[in-house]
């Protein structure tokens, strides 16, 4: 089993604190994010779908240790917000799904996007499906959804390994407009050499908070930013005792490093 | 309680399982929108608070399933606990395999061009489903082990490597997308590329072999790999440690309004 160590006990701690209090105080005033394009191209592949009367495709990956965990429920967050805009565009949307144990969240929460927009009865269950949980079997059976529907969108938002080129290639074949985000960091280039839109980094975790502008998910982004300062702060502080214990002979450098291992 | 059962106790424990997890059901579907919410919230906070104090409490030397161990008075229940997700997820995998049957089942009823993989698809579950539990019996027949095999090991596995190897040709049509001249970063890329490539290779390496260290493709590549890439790939992945503790927090404090605790 792992633990923590000082370091940890002392930093995430630290962390979750900001990320809190910025919450608590995005629920009093309104606070600014910067505009992420990927996530402004949403309406735009929403309509575009629209428009050619074809439907879109938005999965939410096949997770890092599978069931229902952050990084899916993340990108079914995105994917709830993209599915509201397809509503009010009444643009069919289907979601394949890879584990079975998300099956139940993805219908409740896409069942909720209808209800929210007020179309409750547009839901059709048989948009969410469940395909395999096999990596390359899945990645096969969403190739061929994207190739038989022809969509005219593709929105591939979650966790992906090697079958994410499959399912980016296929789509810009079919000439779909696609945008996708990962955290993933190994996937990236490839989303980036197929998808017309990408979001990197911890702009995926941003995205919900972007799309919904809802005031706890703004300050948790504003609390994150503080955290990556402390952190920023923490890098510069530790080159500089390094170089200092270095120069001087003196164990300074060595006993910060220690406190973090 | 989570110590493995033998004979009539651990019928008694399934059945106990059973009656406990369908009065669960029933209680959870009783219950107004707004309590079963606050069900959700508690389960998920306990859960959570359990993992974060197991992390985070001071540990110290002990024995845990007859191993030395550092941990603390939380270690011992962390793997019983990660025993229950299974149970849960064999739960979510009935829902599966019922979601693929209604959505199969409905394709073939209608009967047109695409039905036929339905039918395919049906063949295939019932014939390996069949075949896989035929096999884990004891001393199954030489017909139904050549069965699972032809299944499993000469179709399933074939299949998966034939789309493993279809990523080569995909990586080659993306390459060839992203590496076009058409403006300054692409053009980058494509210096860049071309040098982490030969650097790879020992033709790139023979190329500049007669020029000085430090402007050895290889070394030119591994400053490129360690100095450029990697910091850039760090500092990716620092921000998506703190985005991932966010989201955690939110769900764990319930926070997070949408779908899951608050409308």
């Amino acid at each position: 089993m792992e633990h923590a160590t000082l370091g940890v006990r002392i930093l995430v701690p630290l962390f979750s604190l900001c990320i809190v209090a910025m919450i608590l105080v995005a629920r009093k005033r309104d606070l600014f994010i910067r505009r992420i394009q990927g996530l402004s191209a949403i309406e735009e592949a929403v309509g575009r779908a629209t428009e050619m009367g074809r439907p879109m495709i938005c999965c939410t990956g096949l997770g890092v240790e599978g069931g229902v965990e952050i990084v899916t429920l993340q990108a079914l967050a995105i994917v709830s917000h993209i599915i509201r805009t397809s509503v009010r565009f009444a643009t069919r949307a289907i979601l394949p799904v890879y584990d079975p144990q998300m099956l139940p969240v993805t219908e409740e929460a896409v069942r909720e996007a209808y209800t929210l927009e007020g179309r409750p009865d547009s839901f059709n269950s048989e948009d969410i499906r469940f395909l395999t949980n096999r990596q390359f079997a899945f990645a096969a059976s969403v190739a061929g959804l994207i190739a038989r529907e022809k969509a005219a969108a593709t929105f591939l938002f979650g966790y992906y390994y090697a079958e994410a080129l499959i399912m980016a290639e296929t789509g810009q074949q079919v000439g779909a407009i696609q945008i996708a985000g990962t955290p993933a960091t190994t996937q990236i280039p490839f989303f980036i050499a197929s998808c017309d839109y990408v979001i990197i980094g911890d702009e995926y975790y941003a995205a919900s908070a972007y799309l919904s502008r809802e005031p706890t998910q703004l300050g948790s982004i504003v609390g994150q930013d503080i955290a990556k300062w402390l952190i920023l702060l923490t890098i510069i502080l530790g080159c500089a005792l390094v170089s200092i214990g270095a120069a001087t002979s003196s164990p300074i450098g060595a006993n910060f490093t220690q406190f973090f291992k | 309680m989570f110590t493995p059962q033998t004979g009539g106790a651990w019928y008694g424990y399934i059945a106990g399982a059973i009656v406990a997890s369908i009065v669960l059901i029933v209680i959870l579907t009783q219950l107004p929108q707004r309590a079963r919410k606050w069900v959700l919230f508690t389960v998920t906070f306990l859960g959570g608070l359990f993992y974060a104090l197991e992390f985070f409490l001071p540990t110290h030397e002990m024995m845990i399933e007859g191993n030395k161990a550092e941990g603390n008075f939380l270690t011992p229940f962390v793997v019983p606990m990660a025993n229950i997700l299974p149970a849960l997820s064999s739960f979510a995998v009935g829902l599966g395999v019922i979601n693929l049957f209604q959505l199969h089942t409905k394709r073939v009823l209608k009967w047109n061009l695409d039905s036929i993989n339905s039918v395919v698809f049906f063949v295939a579950m019932i014939l390996m489903t069949v075949a896989h539990i035929m096999a884990k019996r004891p001393h199954p027949s030489e017909f139904v082990t050549s069965l699972q095999k032809i299944l499993f090991d000469g179709a399933l596995q074939s299949l998966d490597a034939t789309m493993f190897s279809i990523i080569a040709f995909y990586i080659t049509s993306a390459a060839y997308r992203a590496f076009r001249v058409r403006s300054l970063e692409a053009t980058l890329l494509l210096a860049t590329a071309i040098i982490v490539m030969l650097g790879q290779i020992t033709i790139g390496q023979l190329l500049t072999s007669s020029l000085p260290d430090y402007l050895h493709i290889e070394v030119v590549r591994n400053w490129i790999l360690t100095k450029v890439n990697a910091p850039a790939t760090r500092a990716i992945a620092v921000g998506l440690g703190i985005g991932s503790l966010a989201v955690g927090l939110r769900i764990w404090l319930g926070l997070e309004r949408g779908s899951y605790f608050e409308n």
